[in-house]
This record gives C-alpha cells, sequence and structure tokens, in this order.
C-alpha cells in the first residue's frame, strides 16, 4: 500500500500540519484492486449517480469481489471539499479513484500531482495528466435517436428539451435531438427551458407544465430525475423519455425509450488494467458504438415504423454510416455554420455555442 | 395571451405557491408570538418525506397529509425546547433544525427513493375539472383549498379571537403579558408546533402536488421563501396570501416566457430569480418609511424570554 | 416537586467550559446508539468521525484548511452578535468579497508582482463591506431589521455569481464549463509549508482570533460593542452611538467575510465557479455560537464543526455510514450544545409546591 513518510511536523499556532511525502512503488500486478468512487449525489437519484453506481456493482460482479473492493463516497461538493475527499482516498491507499463530475477536475490534477502512484479517473473531463485519465459518453448519438421518435410522433410538431444550465454537453444535445427530428418533421420545433438550477424537481415539473401549456407534445430533459416525465404521464402527452437510467416505472404510458448510462465496460477495462499492472493515461468517449450509452426498451405504443427508423438511427450511428452533426447546418440566427458534406467533429464539439435552425432557446 | 395560456398559468402558479402559502401562514403565527424560527426547510423537508412514505405505504394522501403535520410539528418540538425551555439562540437553533430536517428525511427516504405515488388531485367530477373556464376555480388538489381555508383561519384567529390577542401580546410585550398573568412559553409552544404543522403540510405538497416522487432535497430551498415571504407580507395573512401568488407568478411566469421563445427574454434569468428577494427588501423599507404599527415586525421577534430576566 | 431556572448573577465559568465537553460526550453516546440502531458498528462510527481527524495527522490540514474560513467568519460576526446586531448573511457577503477579488485577479490577469494578492484581499474586504453596507444603512436610516435584509441579500450574491460565471467571466478556454480562467501564479496563495495544503487561511485565521479577543477584552472599541450589547440605555448615558456601534460592528462582519470569500478563491479554488458558495457564512453562524461568541471559543468551534466535516467523509470511506447520517449526527451535537448553553447562564433549583410566581 501507500508508504508515508511522516516527516517533522510544525507546529504554528494551534494548527498543525503534517507532511506526506509518498514513497514510489514497483509497477507491477496485483491481487486485488481498491477502487474509490466519488459522486455529487446519492445513488438514490435515478439518473447521473445511479448510473455510475450500478456501473461499479456490475464491474465488481464481472472482476469478482475477491479482486476488486470498492469505496463510494456521496455528496461531495466540488471545490476543497472535493480535494479533501480525494486525497482522504489517495491517503487511504485506493490504487484508482473516480470523479464523476466536471466540477472535481482543479481538485483532483492537485490531488494526482501529488499521488503520482494512484490512478484517477476523472469523468466528463478535459485535462489529462500522467496518473489521470479522462472517460466520457457520446450521450448526444442518444438524443439522436429520441429526436428521431420525437420528430415522427410528434402532433404538434413542438417538443421541449429541459436543461440545468446551457452547458456545452446540453447545447449539443439539442442540437442532435432537434436536428434528427427535423429529417422526419422539416417543421418541428425544439423549445429549451433551462431550469437554472443543478436540483430542484418541482421547477422541473413546472417547467414540464409551462411547455405542455404552450403546445409541446414530446419532452426531453437533461437533469436528473423523473420529474418532467411524470408530468408528461398526468398530462397524457405524446410522451417523454427517461435520461441516465430506465424510468418507465414512473411513467408506463409517457415513457417511450430511455437514453441508459452504461459505465460498467469503462470501470472494467479501467479496474482490469491495474490489476494486470498496464494503466496508462488516456482519454475515452465512446458511445452508442461502444456500449457506453444504450437505448432502453421501447414503448408499445411506438409505432412499427418509427420503431424501424429509430433502430436504423441506431444502427447507422454505430456503424458510422450516420453522423449526428452532419452538414448543411444553418443556425437558429440563419447563418450557415456546417457546409453539406461536412460535419462538426470530436474537436470542435465543445466549441459550440449556438443552436440549430428552429431551436427556440 | 389567449385565454386558455392566462388559465394555465393561473393553475401552475397556483400549485407552485401553495406550499409557500402553508408555510409561510405557520411562520407568520410563530412570529407574531415572538419567535423567529429559521428551520422552515427542515421541517419542510421532513413533513415531505413523512407525507411521501405514508401515502406510499397507505395508499391515501389525506393520511400522508396528517402524518406530514405531525412530523413536522415532532421536529418544531426540538426547536421550542430549545430556544423556549432551555433559551437557546434562535437564530441558531434554526439553522440546527434545518441541519436537522435535511439529514433526517435524506436518511429516512433512503428507502422510498425510486417509487412513484398518484397525484392528491382535484375531488371534483371531471364535468368540472376538464371545463375550458371553470377549471380555473376546480382543477386544484384539496391542499389548495386548504391553505386558501387557512389563510381565512390565520387571519380570524389573530384578530378576532382572545387566543389571537394573547398571541400578538406575547409576540409585541413578552414582560406584559406575562405580568398580566399569561404564559409565555405555552403560547409559544402552541404558535411552534401550528408553524411545525403547517411546514410539515407545505412539505407534502411536493410530493402530492408538485412532483410526485421522494428525493434527497426536493423543496429546493422554498423554505427560505416562505420565510422572505412573511416578511413581504408583513405579518399580515391577506397580504401573504397575495404576496405568495406573487412569488409563484414570477417563478412561473419566467417558465412560460422561456417556453414562448425569444420574445419574452427581457430579463436575463438571473435577476428574474432574485426579484423575490429584492421585492422583499423593498417591502421592508416601505413599511419602515410608513411605520404604522400594525404592518411592523414583533417587537420581541427573535428574543428569548425568561420571566426572571 | 418541582424544578426552576434561576438566573446566575454571574456566568458560570466552571459550565462555560464543561458544558460544550459533556455536550460533545453525550453527542458521541447517543450517535454510537443511533448509529448502531442503523446497523452499523456505533463505537467505530463515534472514532472514526471524532476521533481519527485528531489521531491521523495527515487530517490536520485538512482541520486547518476547512476551520480557517469559518474561523476568520465566526469571528466577525461574534462581534457583532454581542452587539446585538444580526448579520445573518455572511454566507453573501463571503460571495461578493469572493466575486470583487474574481474581478481584481481578471484585470489584473497579465501583470504579475507580489502585491497583487494584497490587492486582492482588499477588494474581498472591501466587497463584503459593500454588500453588508445596504442592510447596515436600511438599519441606521431606516430601521429596517438586519436579520431579514442580510439573508435576502445572500440570495441576490448567488444569483449574482450565477450571471458572471455563466456570463461576461465565463473563461474561453474551458470548453464552454461556467468557470473563470484559473488565476495566475501570483494571483493564488501560496502554501506555507511545503508539500501541505496549508495556505496562508490557517495563520491568518488565528491571528483574526487573536486581535479580536485583544479588541474585545482590551479596547474601548470592544466595551462600546459589549456595552451596547448588554445595555443599550447604559451605552446611550455613556456616549457611545448605537448607530456607529452598528455600522462598526456589520462592517467588520461583512469585511471578514468578504476576507475569507477572497483566501477561498485565491486558496483552494484557483478560481471563481457556481460551487463557490459552500454554506460557509451559515455554518459560521454555528460557529460563532457555540464558541459562545468568544474569539478563543470560535476558535475552538471552528475546529470541532471542521472535525465533524472531516471525520464525516472518513467514516463514509472506511465503514461506509451514510452522509445523510452524519448530517444527523451534526445536528444533534449543535441541539446538545447549544441545550447546555442553559446551564452557563442560569442554575436549576428545585423547588417545592408553594414555589411563588417569580417577579417580571
Amino acid at each position: 500500500m501507500v508508504r508515508i513518510n511522516r516527516r517533522n511536523v510544525l507546529k504554528i499556532g494551534g494548527a498543525a500540519a503534517a507532511l506526506p511525502l509518498i514513497g514510489s512503488r514497483a509497477f507491477a500486478q496485483k491481487a486485488k484492486v481498491r477502487a474509490a468512487f466519488v459522486l455529487i449525489g446519492t445513488p438514490d437519484d435515478n439518473g447521473w449517480n445511479y448510473g455510475h453506481d450500478l456501473g461499479r456493482r456490475d464491474m465488481i460482479e464481472a472482476l469478482g469481489a475477491d479482486r476488486v473492493e470498492t469505496t463510494t463516497v456521496t455528496n461531495v461538493a466540488e471545490g476543497p471539499d472535493s480535494e479533501r475527499v480525494f486525497r482522504e482516498l489517495a491517503q487511504q491507499g485506493y490504487d484508482i479513484i473516480f470523479g464523476t463530475s466536471f466540477g472535481y477536475g482543479d481538485a483532483m490534477l492537485k490531488v494526482a500531482q501529488q499521488f503520482p502512484d494512484v490512478k484517477f479517473e476523472w469523468a466528463t473531463g478535459f485535462k489529462t495528466a500522467s496518473n489521470l485519465s479522462i472517460y466520457n459518453a457520446r450521450f448526444h448519438e442518444g438524443r439522436t435517436v429520441l429526436g428521431t421518435i420525437s420528430g415522427m410522433m410528434s402532433e404538434t410538431g413542438i417538443g421541449a428539451y429541459i436543461g440545468s444550465f446551457p452547458i456545452p454537453e446540453v447545447v449539443m444535445g439539442i442540437n442532435a435531438f432537434h436536428l434528427a427530428a427535423r429529417k422526419h418533421n422539416p417543421d418541428f420545433i425544439t423549445k429549451v427551458v433551462y431550469v437554472d438550477s443543478w436540483f430542484d424537481p418541482a421547477k422541473e415539473a413546472d417547467a414540464a407544465r409551462a411547455l405542455i401549456d404552450q403546445g409541446v407534445d414530446v419532452i426531453t430533459q437533461h437533469t436528473d430525475g423523473p420529474a418532467a416525465l411524470q408530468v408528461a404521464e398526468e398530462r397524457g402527452i405524446i410522451g417523454g423519455f427517461g435520461q441516465g437510467a430506465d424510468m418507465s416505472a414512473f411513467a408506463p404510458k409517457a415513457h417511450l425509450t430511455s437514453i441508459i448510462d452504461i459505465w460498467a465496460p469503462y470501470y472494467i477495462k479501467a479496474v482490469q488494467s491495474v490489476l494486470e499492472g498496464n494503466w496508462k493515461e488516456g482519454s475515452s468517449w465512446e458511445g452508442l458504438a461502444g456500449g457506453e450509452v444504450v437505448i432502453g426498451p421501447y414503448n408499445e405504443k411506438i409505432p412499427a415504423d418509427v420503431v424501424a427508423a429509430a433502430d436504423a438511427a441506431q444502427a447507422g450511428i454505430i456503424d458510422g454510416s450516420l453522423h449526428p452533426f452532419a452538414g448543411p447546418i444553418t443556425d437558429n440566427a440563419d447563418t450557415l455554420r456546417v457546409e453539406a458534406g461536412d460535419v462538426i467533429d470530436d474537436g470542435e464539439f465543445w466549441g459550440v455555442d449556438w443552436y440549430a435552425q428552429g431551436v427556440e432557446a | 395571451m389567449s385565454i386558455d395560456i392566462t388559465i394555465a398559468i393561473i393553475i401552475t402558479m397556483v400549485g407552485a405557491s401553495t406550499p409557500l402559502l402553508l408555510a409561510a401562514l405557520g411562520e407568520l403565527v410563530v412570529e407574531k408570538s415572538g419567535v423567529l424560527n429559521l428551520g422552515i426547510e427542515g421541517m419542510m423537508l421532513t413533513g415531505a418525506v413523512v407525507g411521501f412514505a405514508v401515502t406510499y405505504d397507505t395508499g391515501n394522501p389525506w393520511l400522508g397529509i396528517l402524518a406530514a403535520a405531525f412530523a413536522g410539528m415532532a421536529v418544531s418540538m426540538l426547536f421550542a425546547v430549545l430556544t423556549l425551555s432551555l433559551s437557546s439562540n434562535q437564530v441558531a437553533t434554526g439553522l440546527a433544525l434545518t441541519i436537522f430536517g435535511t439529514g433526517f428525511s435524506a436518511l429516512f427516504g433512503q428507502a422510498y427513493t425510486g417509487k412513484p405515488i398518484a397525484l392528491f388531485k382535484s375531488v371534483f367530477p371531471d364535468s368540472l375539472t376538464d371545463d375550458r373556464f371553470l377549471r380555473v376555480f376546480f382543477d386544484y388538489s384539496p391542499l389548495v383549498y386548504f391553505s386558501l381555508f387557512m389563510v381565512f383561519v390565520v387571519w380570524w384567529f389573530l384578530q378576532k379571537t382572545r387566543a389571537g390577542l394573547i398571541l400578538r401580546a406575547v409576540g409585541e410585550n413578552d414582560h406584559s403579558a406575562h405580568s398580566i398573568g399569561y404564559s409565555v412559553a405555552k403560547v409559544r409552544y402552541g404558535a411552534v408546533a401550528f408553524g411545525g404543522a403547517m411546514a410539515g403540510i407545505a412539505g407534502a405538497c411536493f410530493p402530492l402536488i408538485l412532483t410526485p416522487q421522494w428525493v434527497e432535497g426536493l423543496t429546493g430551498g422554498r423554505g427560505w421563501i416562505a420565510l422572505a415571504l412573511v416578511v413581504f407580507a408583513a405579518w399580515r395573512p391577506g397580504r401573504l396570501l397575495a404576496g405568495a401568488y406573487l412569488f409563484g407568478l414570477i417563478a412561473t411566469m419566467e417558465l412560460y416566457a422561456k417556453a414562448a421563445g425569444g420574445a419574452f427574454r427581457i430579463l436575463p434569468s438571473e435577476l428574474w430569480a432574485s426579484l423575490p428577494y429584492l421585492a422583499t427588501i423593498a417591502v421592508l423599507v416601505m413599511i419602515s418609511m410608513r411605520r404604522t404599527k400594525s404592518s411592523s415586525a414583533p417587537a420581541c421577534l427573535g428574543k428569548p424570554f425568561m420571566p426572571n430576566n | 416537586m418541582q424544578f426552576r431556572l434561576e438566573k446566575r448573577a454571574e456566568i458560570s465559568r466552571s459550565m462555560l467550559y464543561f458544558t460544550p465537553v459533556a455536550a460533545v460526550l453525550l453527542t458521541m453516546i447517543m450517535g454510537a446508539i443511533i448509529f448502531t440502531i442503523l446497523g452499523f458498528n456505533g463505537a467505530v462510527a463515534v472514532r472514526e468521525i471524532f476521533l481519527t481527524p485528531l489521531t491521523n495527522s495527515l487530517k490536520w490540514q485538512d482541520l486547518a484548511v476547512k476551520s480557517a474560513p469559518l474561523i476568520i467568519i465566526a469571528v466577525g460576526l461574534s462581534i457583532g452578535f454581542r452587539a446585538n446586531v444580526w448579520n445573518i448573511g455572511a454566507e453573501g457577503q463571503y460571495i461578493a468579497g469572493g466575486l470583487a477579488a474574481t474581478g481584481v485577479a481578471l484585470i489584473t490577469h497579465q501583470m504579475s508582482g507580489w502585491w497583487l494578492l494584497p490587492l486582492m484581499g482588499v477588494a474581498g474586504i472591501l466587497g463584503g463591506m459593500a454588500w453588508v453596507a445596504v442592510p447596515a444603512f436600511l438599519r441606521v436610516k431606516l430601521n429596517v431589521n438586519e436579520i431579514l435584509t442580510t439573508l435576502m441579500l445572500t440570495y441576490v450574491a448567488v444569483q449574482l455569481l450565477n450571471f458572471l460565471v455563466f456570463g461576461p467571466w465565463k473563461s474561453p478556454t474551458s470548453f464552454g464549463q461556467p468557470q473563470t480562467v484559473l488565476f495566475n501564479n501570483d494571483q493564488i496563495l501560496p502554501y506555507i509549508i511545503p508539500g501541505t495544503i496549508v495556505q496562508a487561511g490557517a495563520p491568518i485565521a488565528i491571528f483574526i482570533a487573536i486581535f479580536a479577543w485583544v479588541l474585545m477584552s482590551k479596547s474601548i472599541f470592544g466595551f462600546q460593542i459589549r456595552t451596547v450589547g448588554t445595555a443599550p440605555n447604559a451605552a446611550r448615558y455613556g456616549g457611545f452611538s448605537a448607530n456607529q456601534t452598528i455600522w462598526f460592528s456589520l462592517l467588520i462582519g461583512g469585511g471578514l467575510a468578504g476576507f475569507a470569500g477572497m483566501l477561498e478563491v485565491a486558496g483552494p479554488f484557483n478560481r471563481m465557479v457556481p460551487q463557490f458558495p459552500t454554506n460557509y457564512g451559515f455554518t459560521a453562524i454555528i460557529v460563532a455560537f457555540l464558541g459562545r461568541l468568544h474569539p478563543v471559543g470560535v476558535m475552538v468551534a471552528g475546529i470541532v464543526l471542521a472535525i465533524s466535516f472531516v471525520g464525516g467523509e472518513i467514516a463514509q470511506t472506511t465503514i461506509g455510514l451514510p452522509n445523510a447520517a452524519v448530517g444527523l449526527f451534526q445536528a444533534l451535537m449543535l441541539f446538545l450544545i447549544l441545550a447546555g448553553d442553559i446551564l452557563v447562564r442560569y442554575r436549576i433549583k428545585r423547588v417545592g409546591q408553594k414555589s411563588e410566581v417569580s417577579s417580571s
């Protein structure tokens, strides 16, 4: 385990501080890996944190409890609190630590530097280090499938997207959804409402009510939890979608399908590589093809031709014949952003701050 | 704006306002007795989780509401014993109560996350709730009518009953009230218990009329808005009703304006979100400038009372 | 047989020290019982929360980092509370101070020099003071209740923060995420002990607490604050201006909260993010009361609360104690310490049936 050299302890006034120095370790195979997970919320959220916790459990099952042991720290605030938790876990001798929120980045980069022998994995991050990898999922590919279903099924031709804050992942989710819907209904409109909160189910529900009252009949959301979906069920509109996990229990009639986050393959790979002693700094961004983003079961009420189109979209993305952001794309201020024959590639993805034509944001 | 949208906005606005109104009515009575309980959020969360749990387990929302009221009252007694019997500081104790309610509800609710219940909807016949115009009167949960009824009850109690007069006297001048033979502590215990029950019911509004689920932190900080609302209403039940619906309208209009698209978006949403708080400060300033007795803060608000002081 | 509380002529010294210790011990016992009922090893859970942060020297620096802002803010608040001035919006002043310091950092981002950090510090203090100046003005000129105005302005500060980091201050290089650029090296507090994470905040907190102690106990100003708080009429006869006292105590509280905001943003954060408000301002109110409004008591209370936060995380990682149980445990400790307060100021007297109604 981690060897800690305690140098002298300096006392200044009442506060004392200790100096951790980490001895180096041989790079070798391990009999058992200790993995830690740091979550921004709790695994009961039916969404983002639930997905990561499910991935952790499946990873243990796949590798065996005799080969991996895990711990989870929940409700860890970003900033200095998370820095302390990461350091605590590193000091406790965890071999690999997963931080599952964008805002953990600064803290992880700092702690990773102090503990060069511990591996760090930053979900949705954008910067790596020699012992820090990043991993993310192409959720927008799932949005393409939802957009396909919405474009074909919506009777009013107006869909909605409820988001927390306008961050790039959300902006691109909206664009993917909308562009796919417009392929089937060229007049499709996507109304966007940001609730300006990371977590406020009552406000999400009221946002859904406001949208449905203004003609929306399909709703998708980029926030955790089933609040919007439950309103869709109550109002009897065509439907909505689960986000992060299958949410059909909350809305049996309105739940059309869901985007399910599957982190297990990545977690298995990462922990396996620590077991084998060949973990490397890297950047992973898998989607439908890699099995990280999965479309859940379809609701029985979806017509066969829509199911076929949704499956075709999914297959197209997996085999590469369909790109979610293929040109020509015009933005909602009528500027041509992507030429015909061109696409928004992975490098350009994070810089997009505009919405496609027909998005009302 | 069409009539249909107007009616829809009113219905959503009333739903959003109801928990604010209930919690603030309770706090109004508490403050009128001279006690400042900052633990509304904690009591609301307790009411929300207990209301959800009982509704889920029994399938009966009425029992859920009753249980939420008792749960809110029970935790409010923690505050009452500390501040009234042991004269601890009300501000610090109220904040501790919020920490307690947040922790308790999260722990107790672990068994109930990921489980749906049915909304507690209008009990009127479909012919009324589905009517294009009449639904503006009938398409509400019984909790909404209860909250309106309680506005009247609180007004009547404070203004028309002897008990209400004593409660106000205790809040305005505890020492005089004590010297003419009223038990300051008993009156305040009663007020805090009522405030707790109302906050508990307000919490139960979240799973019962807004979003039928339980998750940690479901009330999303509304307890603090309820606190602002009491001040905004200058401690008057009638104004509280108007204030609650105004706060609800600000929050609701923001969402409807966003859903309507570009045309309505004149202000940054951060300014929208600040409006209730800025308006409350403005009202405080106006009250102070007019200095009318009936609309200023109870004189003993937040001060501990010990008879042998 | 009845019990009656009788006010002590003087606060009890022994109770002053005894009750908090007894409350913490009682919390440990009750906590162990509750955790056992919840299906955990109660004794181990309590040990992890209360003792591991103290016995594991690696945790001391965490305690220093976590308690420093709490102590700085609580010292400022306790001065105001002593004068019966109820600033409960320190969270907003902390945010305003952090924003002011960030503003300076962004303007001077291309510059370097030793003077950047002091400038940011001054900006932080002024930011906090500016945020509290509105309630101070309204209280002095119009007698508007400062409990409510300071609290309301906290929520406005949060919205201002969101507006800035999602709008004009958003970094062009952070892939559209709401955060400012990373401060440059001269805008980040240095580590004062090499190899640790302890930055200037911890020694500054100690210095401020000691300074406040001397100020409150030895200076005319301290006397003025205490007199206005305990005997407003005497203060008036003594020629102390109540308005001046309100201004001073609010500006000190706001200034220190703003300064704590600067130390946090230039310390552990190194940039402004929407997650900057971490309830330090509210927790500091509790710290101020647990420390009985005395600067040294505040220091101890700040460390005790930091222990419960740090220890709570340890208990989560080692024995899987849920975060919510830790919150419940903290609330229990606060309740018990607050309950113990009564024994400092009152003694319990057993009285017979004939107990007379006390005079008022």
